[in-house]
Formats: C-alpha cells, sequence, structure tokens
C-alpha cells in the first residue's frame, strides 16, 4: 500500500475548533466518528444513499461519508451532539419525543440534522417541504408518518420561543 | 491530494500530472467510483476550495452563464428556481440525488459524469448549452452535445477542466420543464427521464427542444426527428400522439435490462414526452 | 396424557383471569432508551471501536465466483503487506468451521467449494481498515468455476417437486433439497368435484433485502483467561455464543456475548452473527488483539440472509354460497446457498398456508431447496408474507367468480371461536379476526368506496382492497419454546431488569417493564433495563418469531409475581393487613381498607432486606409443547395465532402503470394492546415495509450469481416520499388466556398482509391482477396493454 503523507487540517465542530491529521482519502465521518468521537454520526451505507450521516457544513446539510476530510478544511460542521446545551433537549428532539417516533433511533441523527436544516431556513415549512427535506433519510422501521408530525410540532415550539427543554434522566 | 490555490494553480498541476491526476469536485460520483475500485487516482486535485472563481450563474451578453463548480443548492438560490421560463431547473432539482448530496455535487460535475442519469446534462441539451473548456493552453467552448460522446466519455484532454456552461436566454413564450419516474420517488435512476424547451405562439409550437435519458445512445441526447415533426404545428395531443406514435420509435431504440423492458421504457418515454410538453405548456400560459 | 400444570402456567393464568383497570399497560409510555438515543449518545456496536486502543481490523475476502471449487487459497503475498497482522483461511480455525442456525452446512471460510457470491475465502487483520482492504488483493485462489443455478426450478420438478439432476450445490449432502413438508386434511379430490367455482395459479415473489440502517458489526476482546468477549449486533446472543464457541472450540462459558441496541434487525441479525462475531472471535483469538468487523453496505447485503423467493402454485375450490370446499397448493421456497432459518420458514409457510380460513380438504406440499443464490433466512414474516400474497389473491379471484364482495365471502369463511383449523386444531377462544375485519371495513369505509370506484372512468384511477392474516406466535414446533426474565429490586428500592430479549427497535422490552411495573405496582421510570449478555442475563430464547412480548411477557409476569408476593407479606406484616389487601402505588403502599396509613416504597424494600427477604427473582416461561404430525400436518403447531385484517386504497396511474398507495387501514388481534406506542408504530412501520414489498423490492441476481442492486442507490426501499397519507391502526384485544394479561405478538403479523391488500386494491382499480411481487409500473403497464385497457 502506498504511502500517503499526513495531511493537516483545522476544522469547527460544534462550536470549537479541531485540529487533525488525515490522511487525503479519508473521509469527515471519519474523522468525525473516530478522530475527534462524535459516534453519533452513523454510517449506514458509506455512499450518500441513506443519510444516516449527515450533518450540517457551513450552513448546507451534506453527507459526512461523501465529503473528503481534507475538503471540510476550515468549515463549521454541526452534529447532534452539538444542537442542544448539556441537560437540554432542542425543540426538534422534544416534539420526536412528544410524537413517540423511536424505534431503533440509528437514523434519528441524520433526521434531526435534515430537520435542524429545515427548520432553520424555513420556519413555518408545509407537509410537501417537511416530505422533500427528509427524502434523503432512509428509516427501515417506519418512523416517517411520525417525522413529518414531529417537524411541524417542532415549528411550532421554536415559533413560540421554545427552542430548548429541559430533562431529566 | 493536491490542494491548488486557485484555477491556474490547478491547471498547471493537471497539465504536469494528469492523468495520474484527477480533478475532485462534489465527489459524488468520483467517491462512489473509486469504492467500487472502478478508479484508482494516484492523485486527487481538490477544485472545492476554488468556489470563489467557478461557482456563479450570470446573466452576460444575453446568454446565462453557469460556473462548473455551482451546486444544485446554488442554483436554487436564483432566479433559475423562480423565472416560469427556467422552471425546468426545479424540475431537475426536485429529484436530483437526495438533499444531502444537492450542495456537493455540481453542474460541471454531472455533465462530465455523462451517464443517461446526468439529469442537468439532460436539461441543458433542450437549451442547446455550450460548455467552455479551459487547460494551461487557452480556452475552448464547445457544444454540450460534441462534448459528450458516449457513456462516460468526453471529448477533452485530461488537463483541461470544465469551466463554465453557457446558453442562450430565453425570449418570450418559451418555457422549460423535466420529468422523471421510478418505481419510488426519490434515489433513482429513473426508468426514463425527459427535457424539454418549447416556445408556443398563439397555440402553434415556434419552438421545441426535447432530449431523453437515452435516445439511441447510452447518454442523454435530443429527439431531433420528433422536435422537426412537432416544430409549426398546433400544440394538440392528437399531434403529440403522432409525434411519439409515429416518429418517436424511428429514432429511439430503448434496451431492456435487470430494471425494465425496453417495450415499457419505450411506451413510457412516449407519456413523459406528452406530460412534459403540457408542463411547460402550462408554465407559458401563466400556470407553473 | 395431561402433566400438572407448571406454577408458571397457573400465574399467567390467574393473571388473565383478573381483567382490571390497568395503570400502566395499554397506555402511551416513551420508551426507556429514548432519551439516550435521541441525544445521539447510543452506543451501538460499531460506536464501541472508540473505547478500545489497539484495534485490529477485520476484512473478509469474499470469492469472484458464486459456484465453484477451490484448488488452491495463496495468501502468502497478503501475510506480507506491511500493517497485515494475520490472514486467516479455514486452516487455521481451531473448532468446526460451520455456522450453520439450523443445518451444520455453512463454512465460515471456504475450504473446498464457495456457493454463493458472498463466501469467504479469508480474513484479512491488519492495524488499518483501508490497509486490510488494500492486502485482500493480494490473495490468490485457484478457483475451478461450476454452473450457476439461480432458478429453483432447476432443482426441483415444479409438479412432482421432485429432485431433478444437476451440478449438485452441495454435494457433501448429496442432495441439494433442504426440508419438505405437507399438509393433507380431508380429501381435496372429492372436495374440488363439491366445488361449483375453481380458481388456479402461480403467485412468485423475489428476494428480498431487509436493509436496516445500521450494517452488521462485531468487536471481540480477548480475556486475560483466555476466553473472548464479543460485542455483536445480533439477535441471539446464545445462538451467536454457541456458533463461535463451536469455531473457537471453546466451552461456552467461555465466550461471552454482548448486545448493544441493533439499528434495525428484522430478522436479518438472527444468524449473520454467527458469521460476523466468530470473524471478530477468530481474529481476537489468533492476534491477541481487540479485533472488529463491520460489514459494509455492500457486503451486508451480498453477506446476510435474505427473504426467500417463493414459487406458489393455488388451486381454490368453493361452493356458489360461498364456501371455500377444498385447497390445493405447491411451494418452492429458494433457500439460497445454505439454509439458514429456511427449514423453519418453510414450515411456518406450510402451516399458514390455507390462509385463517376454515378449509375442510386440503393438499399442501412445501420444499425448501439450495441455489447459488444469496442464502435466505429469516426475515419478518418468516414465508407468511409470501404465502399470504397468493392466497389473499386466490381468495379475491373466488370473491370475483361468486359474484360476491371480498369482505362477505370472507366473512363466510374466517376462522372464530370454536372452529378448528385446517390443522385440526381448535381454537377455543382468542380469535378476534371477525372483529379486526369489521373494523377495518367500518374504519375504511369499505362498501361505499367499493360502490363508488366500480363507476370510475378516465386514466387515473382508484381502487380499495382487502387482505387476512394470521401469524402463530413464537417459534412452534421450531424447537423448545422458552423465556426468562430477572427483576432485582436493589436495596434503594430501583430496579434492574435483565433479560436476553435484545431491542432492535421493536421496543417489546418497554412491553416488558410495563407489565413488570403493573404487577409491582411502580412506575417504569423505576427500572433500568441492562444490557443483554451471556454472562449474566438469562437465556431468553432468540429475539424473533414476534414472540418477546408473548414469552418474555410471561417470563416477566412470572418474575413480577413471586416479587409482589413477598412484598405484600411484608408490606401486609408492617401495615397489619391482609396480603391480598395490599395496595401499592409507588411511591406509596398502603392497605385498600386503610387507605390513610402509608409506607414509602424505599422503606418497604428497605425493611426486606433486614428481614433477610430476597427481592431477586427469575422468572421462567415454557410454552406448550407444539404439535405436529410430519406425515398430515395435523397438531397444533402454535400455541395461539395473532389474526389481522388490512384495507388498502390506491390510485393507478395507467399511462404508467404506477400505484400510489394513499390509505391503510391496520386491524390487529393482538390479545391484549401492552405498549400501545410500539403497537402503533409496528402497524404503522410493517405497513411501509409491506409497502416496499408490494410496490418496489426486489434483489435481482445477475446470471454468474453477483447482485445487480447491492445498495441502497438501486435497491428500492420506500422512502417518506412514498408512503401514503395515512395508516390507521385498529386494535382488537380477543385475548389468549396463556399471554401476558392476554397479549399476542405483532412484530411480524404488521407486514403479511400488506402486500395482498395492495395487489387486490390495483385488481379493484384498473381491472389487471399482477401475480408476481413487486408489482411494479411495468407490470401494471404491459398487463393494462395486453388487455387493451390502456392505448397511449
Amino acid at each position: 500500500m502506498e504511502e500517503y503523507p499526513d495531511i493537516e487540517i483545522t476544522l469547527n465542530v460544534n462550536g470549537k475548533d479541531y485540529t487533525v491529521k488525515v490522511k487525503p482519502y479519508e473521509r469527515l465521518i471519519d474523522v468525525l466518528r473516530y478522530k475527534l468521537g462524535f459516534t453519533s454520526v452513523k454510517e449506514g451505507c458509506g455512499r450518500g444513499e441513506c443519510g444516516t450521516c449527515a450533518v450540517i457544513m457551513d450552513g448546507e446539510l451534506v453527507a459526512s461519508c461523501m465529503v473528503l476530510a481534507v475538503q471540510a478544511r476550515g468549515k463549521k460542521i454541526l452534529t447532534l451532539e452539538g444542537l442542544a446545551p448539556p441537560g437540554k433537549l432542542h425543540a426538534i428532539q422534544k416534539a420526536l419525543l412528544d410524537t413517540f417516533a423511536m424505534q431503533c433511533g440509528f437514523c434519528f441523527p441524520g433526521v434531526i440534522m435534515a430537520m435542524k436544516h429545515l427548520l432553520d431556513k424555513n420556519p413555518n415549512p408545509t407537509e410537501e417541504e417537511i416530505k422533500e427535506a427528509l427524502s434523503g433519510n432512509l428509516c427501515r422501521c417506519g418512523s416517517y408518518l411520525r417525522f413529518i408530525k414531529a417537524a411541524k410540532l417542532a415549528a411550532e415550539y421554536i415559533r413560540k420561543g421554545q427552542v430548548y427543554f429541559e430533562f431529566k434522566g | 491530494m493536491y490542494i491548488p490555490k486557485n484555477l491556474n494553480d490547478a491547471l498547471e498541476y493537471l497539465d504536469r500530472h494528469a492523468p495520474d491526476a484527477i480533478p475532485l469536485a462534489g465527489g459524488t460520483d468520483l467517491l462512489i467510483q473509486i469504492r467500487e475500485g472502478k478508479i484508482r487516482p494516484k492523485v486527487l486535485v481538490d477544485l472545492s476550495g476554488l468556489k470563489s472563481e467557478l461557482a456563479y450563474v450570470k446573466k452576460v451578453n444575453g446568454n446565462i452563464v453557469i460556473g462548473a463548480l455551482t451546486t444544485p443548492n446554488d442554483l436554487a438560490k436564483t432566479f433559475l428556481h423562480k423565472d416560469p421560463k427556467y422552471l425546468g431547473f426545479l424540475d431537475v432539482y426536485k429529484r436530483f440525488a437526495s438533499p444531502i448530496l444537492r450542495s456537493l455535487a455540481t453542474i460541471g460535475g454531472n455533465i462530465g459524469v455523462a451517464v443517461s442519469a446526468s439529469d442537468y446534462l439532460t436539461l441543458l441539451l433542450t437549451l442547446n448549452a455550450k460548455v467552455k473548456l479551459v487547460s494551461v493552453e487557452g480556452e475552448r467552448t464547445v457544444p454540450l452535445e460534441e462534448l459528450v460522446v458516449e457513456k462516460r466519455t468526453l471529448a477533452k484532454d485530461p488537463n483541461e477542466l470544465i469551466r463554465e456552461i453557457i446558453f442562450p436566454e430565453l425570449p418570450e413564450n418559451y418555457s422549460t420543464a423535466f420529468m422523471k419516474l421510478d418505481r419510488r420517488e426519490i434515489i433513482i435512476t429513473g426508468y426514463v427521464t425527459v427535457a424539454t424547451c418549447l416556445q408556443l405562439k398563439d397555440g402553434k409550437i415556434t419552438d421545441v427542444r426535447i432530449a431523453f435519458d437515452r435516445v439511441n445512445k447510452r447518454i442523454p441526447g435530443r429527439a431531433r426527428k420528433t422536435e422537426e415533426f412537432l416544430k409549426g404545428k398546433e400544440f394538440s395531443l392528437e399531434v403529440i400522439r403522432q409525434a411519439y406514435n409515429e416518429v418517436l420509435p424511428t429514432e429511439m431504440v430503448r434496451k431492456s435490462d435487470f430494471r425494465a423492458s425496453g417495450e415499457y421504457r419505450m411506451d413510457l418515454s412516449k407519456v413523459l414526452m406528452k406530460r412534459v410538453l403540457l408542463k411547460a405548456k402550462s408554465r407559458i400560459e401563466g400556470g407553473a | 396424557m395431561a402433566l400438572p400444570t407448571a406454577e408458571y402456567v397457573k400465574i399467567v393464568e390467574e393473571l388473565f383471569e383478573k381483567v382490571r383497570k390497568f395503570t400502566y399497560v395499554g397506555k402511551h409510555m416513551q420508551r426507556w432508551d429514548a432519551i439516550e438515543k435521541i441525544l445521539g449518545k447510543a452506543r451501538f456496536t460499531a460506536d464501541y471501536a472508540n473505547l478500545y486502543k489497539n484495534l485490529a481490523y477485520v476484512y473478509s475476502v469474499r470469492t469472484k465466483y458464486a459456484h465453484a471449487r477451490i484448488r488452491k487459497i495463496d495468501v502468502s503475498e497478503a501475510e506480507k503487506v506491511p500493517g497485515v497482522l494475520r490472514v486467516i483461511t479455514h486452516k487455521d480455525i481451531p473448532g468446526v468451521n460451520d455456522v450453520g442456525y439450523v443445518i451444520p452446512d455453512q463454512p465460515l471460510l471456504a475450504y473446498n467449494k464457495v456457493r454463493y457470491i458472498g463466501d469467504i475465502i479469508a480474513l484479512i487483520v491488519a492495524e488499518d481498515p483501508y490497509v486490510a482492504e488494500e492486502a485482500a488483493e493480494k490473495v490468490y485462489v485457484d478457483y475451478e468455476p461450476l454452473p450457476v443455478i439461480l432458478d429453483p426450478l432447476e432443482i426441483v420438478d415444479p409438479v412432482t417437486l421432485e429432485e431433478k439432476k444437476h451440478v449438485l450445490i452441495h454435494d457433501e449432502r448429496e442432495s441439494d433439497v433442504v426440508a419438505r413438508y405437507r399438509i393433507r386434511t380431508g380429501d381435496v379430490k372429492k372436495g374440488f368435484e363439491q366445488a361449483e367455482v375453481i380458481v388456479e395459479n402461480e403467485y412468485k415473489t423475489p428476494y428480498v433485502e431487509h436493509a436496516y440502517m445500521e450494517p452488521e458489526a462485531a468487536l471481540a476482546i480477548p480475556e486475560p483467561d483466555g476466553g473472548i468477549t464479543v460485542i455483536a449486533s445480533t439477535q441471539c446472543p446464545y445462538e451467536a455464543r454457541r456458533a463461535i464457541a463451536k469455531v473457537l472450540a471453546m466451552p461456552f462459558n467461555k465466550i461471552r456475548v454482548a448486545v448493544p441496541p441493533l439499528g434495525g434487525g428484522f430478522g436479518g441479525k438472527e444468524d449473520v452473527a454467527n458469521e460476523i462475531g466468530t470473524k471478530a472471535a477468530l481474529a481476537a483469538l489468533l492476534t491477541g488483539r481487540p479485533a472488529i468487523a463491520v460489514h459494509k453496505r455492500e457486503e451486508s447485503v451480498i453477506g446476510h440472509s435474505k427473504r426467500h423467493p417463493a414459487i406458489m402454485w393455488y388451486k381454490h375450490g368453493a361452493t356458489r354460497d360461498g364456501k371455500l370446499v377444498a385447497v390445493e397448493a405447491r411451494i418452492i421456497l429458494d433457500t439460497g446457498a445454505y439454509a439458514s432459518l429456511g427449514p423453519f420458514v418453510a414450515w411456518r409457510a406450510t402451516v399458514h398456508s390455507v390462509g385463517p380460513y376454515k378449509v375442510p380438504n386440503a393438499k399442501v406440499d412445501t420444499v425448501a431447496v439450495y441455489t447459488n443464490g444469496i442464502y435466505a433466512g429469516a426475515f419478518r414474516g418468516f414465508g407468511n408474507p409470501q404465502i399470504h400474497f397468493a392466497v389473499e389473491q386466490q381468495m379475491d379471484l373466488l370473491a370475483e367468480e361468486l359474484g360476491m364482495d371480498p369482505v362477505e365471502f370472507r366473512l363466510k369463511n374466517i376462522l372464530r371461536n370454536g372452529d378448528r383449523t385446517v390443522h385440526g386444531q381448535l381454537l377455543d377462544h382468542g380469535v378476534g379476526l371477525e372483529e379486526a375485519l369489521i373494523k377495518a371495513a367500518k374504519a375504511a369505509d369499505w362498501y361505499r368506496k367499493r360502490a363508488e370506484y366500480a363507476k370510475q372512468t378516465g386514466t387515473i384511477r382508484k381502487g380499495i382492497g382487502v387482505a387476512l392474516l394470521w401469524h402463530g406466535n413464537s417459534i412452534g414446533a421450531e424447537g423448545a419454546d422458552y423465556s426468562a426474565v430477572s427483576i432485582i429490586i436493589n436495596r434503594d428500592g430501583s430496579i434492574t431488569f435483565r433479560t436476553g430479549l435484545i431491542d432492535m427497535g421493536q421496543g417489546a422490552i418497554q412491553g416488558l417493564i410495563m407489565l413488570a411495573a403493573e404487577v409491582l405496582g411502580v412506575p417504569p421510570e423505576y427500572f433500568r433495563v441492562e444490557m443483554p449478555d451471556t454472562a449474566s442475563v438469562p437465556d431468553a430464547g432468540p429475539t424473533v418469531a414476534s414472540r418477546s412480548t408473548a414469552m418474555g411477557g410471561n417470563a416477566t409476569l412470572v418474575a413480577a409475581y413471586k416479587l409482589r408476593k413477598k412484598l405484600n407479606e411484608v408490606a401486609a406484616d408492617l401495615l397489619k393487613c391482609d396480603p391480598d389487601d395490599i395496595e401499592i402505588r409507588g411511591p406509596e403502599v398502603y392497605c385498600r381498607s386503610n387507605p390513610t396509613k402509608k409506607i414509602r416504597w424505599m422503606d418497604l424494600v428497605e425493611e426486606c432486606f433486614w428481614r433477610g427477604v430476597s427481592l431477586q427473582e427469575y422468572g421462567y416461561y415454557r410454552a406448550p409443547k407444539a404439535k405436529w404430525e410430519d406425515e398430515t400436518g395435523h397438531g397444533e403447531p402454535y400455541f395461539t395465532y395473532t389474526f389481522g385484517a388490512i384495507i388498502a386504497e390506491v390510485t393507478v396511474d395507467m399511462e404508467t402503470g404506477k400505484t400510489y398507495v394513499e390509505r391503510m387501514v391496520t386491524a390487529y388481534d393482538i390479545g391484549r394492546v401492552v405498549n400501545r406506542v410500539g403497537a402503533e408504530l409496528h402497524a404503522e412501520g410493517g405497513a411501509i415495509q409491506g409497502l416496499g414489498y408490494a410496490l418496489m423490492e426486489e434483489l435481482v441476481h445477475s446470471p454468474e450469481g453477483k447482485v445487480w442492486n447491492p445498495n441502497l442507490y438501486a435497491y428500492y426501499m420506500p422512502t417518506i416520499l412514498d408512503i401514503p397519507k395515512e395508516i390507521i391502526p385498529v386494535f382488537v384485544e380477543a385475548g389468549y388466556i396463556r399471554g401476558p394479561f392476554g397479549a399476542k405478538g405483532l412484530g411480524e403479523p404488521s407486514i403479511n398482509g400488506i402486500a395482498p391488500a395492495i395487489a387486490n386494491a390495483i385488481a379493484n382499480a384498473v381491472g389487471v391482477r399482477i401475480k408476481s411481487l413487486p408489482i411494479t409500473p411495468e407490470k401494471v403497464y404491459l398487463e393494462l396493454k395486453r388487455k387493451g385497457l390502456i392505448k397511449l
């Protein structure tokens, strides 16, 4: 196997700067999961086809398995770990709990990122817009109908000014 | 991995190292080709930092110019998604890959990949687009149809990059539309895709261009005989029916594969052609 | 020969009889693990990689050919690659080279033959996953290719079901027939003579992929005493342990299998963990390092079991007044290269083959055969989605011939309390099928819509269709059917719940906690669920066959009941009343006859400690032994059945042939709703998976036995844009006396009836019937074209 030199990059994840050494073939998902420990980012397919690795990069929703680490240099990344302050739930998380959408939970981080991206851009989305925004997130357990309800409910919470919620446990 | 400081830097590097060095734009196709073992580049030239030079949508001298690194999400922020003449771009966008790839994929990349599922390529063919290529030797502009020769085959040198896509602004009474159909609604290749650019004046088809995912090669192409038949005629369902029953089958060959049969694809091409023309017509007449 | 009724059975029956108002059972409650999952903190198997330094990475080198003899395997070049720790072949296996679940026919590492495209030649263990993958290219194999057989009709004759001459796939077994089952009831010849209407058709269903979002993974850690701990994404920790122990030649107690939450299972993680757990364990054993194996999506698709493709011939006969008189069927299941759960799938399909109806005369023959396709095994429904697709269309066709409404026709033939099944099993109670069907028809506005849709014109048509289903709970005659839990009330009053049943998203554990909470009288929040771990939790049997609520639930009731009795005794002594008078409403405990005198739960527990009353209980429940006569298919195959009625509404675009599902009513008799949220999610999720099965899903092999669509781009499972606007779950509670408060399972029944309901709705909409899955736009369009119903 050829020796590829390390490349040093700096990226901002969940508000904090990190400097890491990466190989040219390493992907953003590898850096997030294994170098920086953000395991909420899941690898469901490695090809950008399932949505479980979705993160928000410089305000855009992207498949982190399809971004080479080097291409993420200097960017601002948001993962689920950075969505709400410790001890609090974001309105999206609260809404997903309130609509009892949880099954295996593997697709949830990607879904939550997609909802966050949607609601940041569109605070009052229609059902059509919600479905389009989540159309890249596969859920085999079949919680789709609940995602639609949850997105509407989260939008309502946020409009009322309730962005964060306390929780026990 | 080579990270160029600017476009000229990238071009010089490519000139020295292509084809061992391959340009990387969004990577939504290239990374999969590498994953499947189909390409083994020694060096990737990362163009993602050159967005300021290569991502834009401008009107220049009666043309619309799109930079090669423009992503579908970039396009979505422009007039191309609002002006009824160009809503074909919105149609492509809604069925393009999936939302998590629309900030990574690029229009230049979509053309560069050159497969029948390259939906922007299909649409741009109906806009009579040209492509500006650039290298250390300079620039040259070629019609899109001449650049894309066959599946994954472009008539360009390894040291050339796609710089921008140019097509004439559409005058009055024009509109565009695109359709794609498969077993499910998204993350699909499409059994058939079709794009059109149509002009209607007083109920007559004064100009029409129709492109499909495949006509008779394994890449998107124009159905020119069908276009010729339609030009000058009344826009009516009867005329369209004649066009797809009598003319289209003479220039289109549909093969069978594990996804669908040639017979179904041929018939579906007829149905979608009709529907995409109706969609463009309703946009011209004030709907959307 | 009546044995004295076991104590645990008496406990369950007693609790069933004492019908009362429930505090927790039947309510909407949040899952015990919802918070950690919503925060993204839940640790799935691959997430454990970060917790271990010095990991070695395992990469599977797979075969180039789907069917070939192996002359030589040369790994010498691969071993030399820098960063490679070890290359493992069959020669390095300390124990038995087999990971088969039912039949020992499945080598872990190929030695003389490969039989499908996922077979593994060697394992590369390296410092870095990329190095491991690169080194794989340096493994050289001398193959002698053999003919690839993908059509089961090359293995057996379609009519006689006798084995044909062919190049054997399993030459070591001297036959490629894996299993045969039959039902013989009454006399079908006479039955068909009586029939005034006969309907005969062939139905086909394809290979289907589980497509759970989490690909398989396993991480193995060598322990100081020579044992191995394996963290694995598996539905059957004890079965995985058995397989790993067999390959590593170690005693069971030296192999520990611990199971994090699964990112979906659906049956697909029943036996593949035998393989991936063993791969990781072998690597750990031979290198002395913690070793991790994670399958890429493409590997997962070609490397784990699939749903059995089926070819089914059915002949149904009925009299003019709408009574079924005879059913004859031949069912061929393609189990692919290895048996996996095939023998059991074929049995379940046979048991349910005639549908939930009274059938006086029946002749059913089922055979499961090997081919060179990917091996087929467990997948939600386990043979039932296939046969229901056939049976429920047959029923609709009979109704058409008779000029009867499909719901009315079914009402004339369904099983009710007091009826006997085709196996002669008396169902004296617990049959809620009629209620489910009537409620479904009402919720769907069936009769009005049927009348309305009959008058349509135009090329966009609506349709409404019905399908019934049944599903025997738990494993029936497949083996000894038992489950177990441990409930430990800790000294501070908090409760530890342990069981070998796992969570793959289905949420059954929540139901178990709710049952325990109900019996003990304390809120579910008092419970903490420990990870399923063969070192510390009781063997509860596999998490399969829709058995967790029924079997695990009963075991839970038994443990909770025994604890409650002890608590009642001590509380009665403290509060000076009768033990039966004790009411526990955590955190308060009091006598019903004198509610003002209270003690606290914590204090009651502490008092038990001081009195030496142990508050740790083991609950065990064993199902009544199933009875099955091989010759006739008679007996009592399952102790109870879940029943259901599905009504689907569709819109069909005749010009493109595409079907859009608008709405589904899914009515299920699940005995008693325990975890209401879980039940609703099953109804919705099963409907969506069933929709995929009906309209878009098929895994396609190339003629060489490779897979055309081994990824989530080309394998079409439903996205959020493909779902109906509404899925309406309806629950009927025709309780089964030996279920926990009467409860039955729903995990698999929730997919059985979806595809035939959609197929029947399409037939109602446009007048064509598609007898093979998936019902693609192409199939509908070409059939309409052939019949002259659409012209472009």
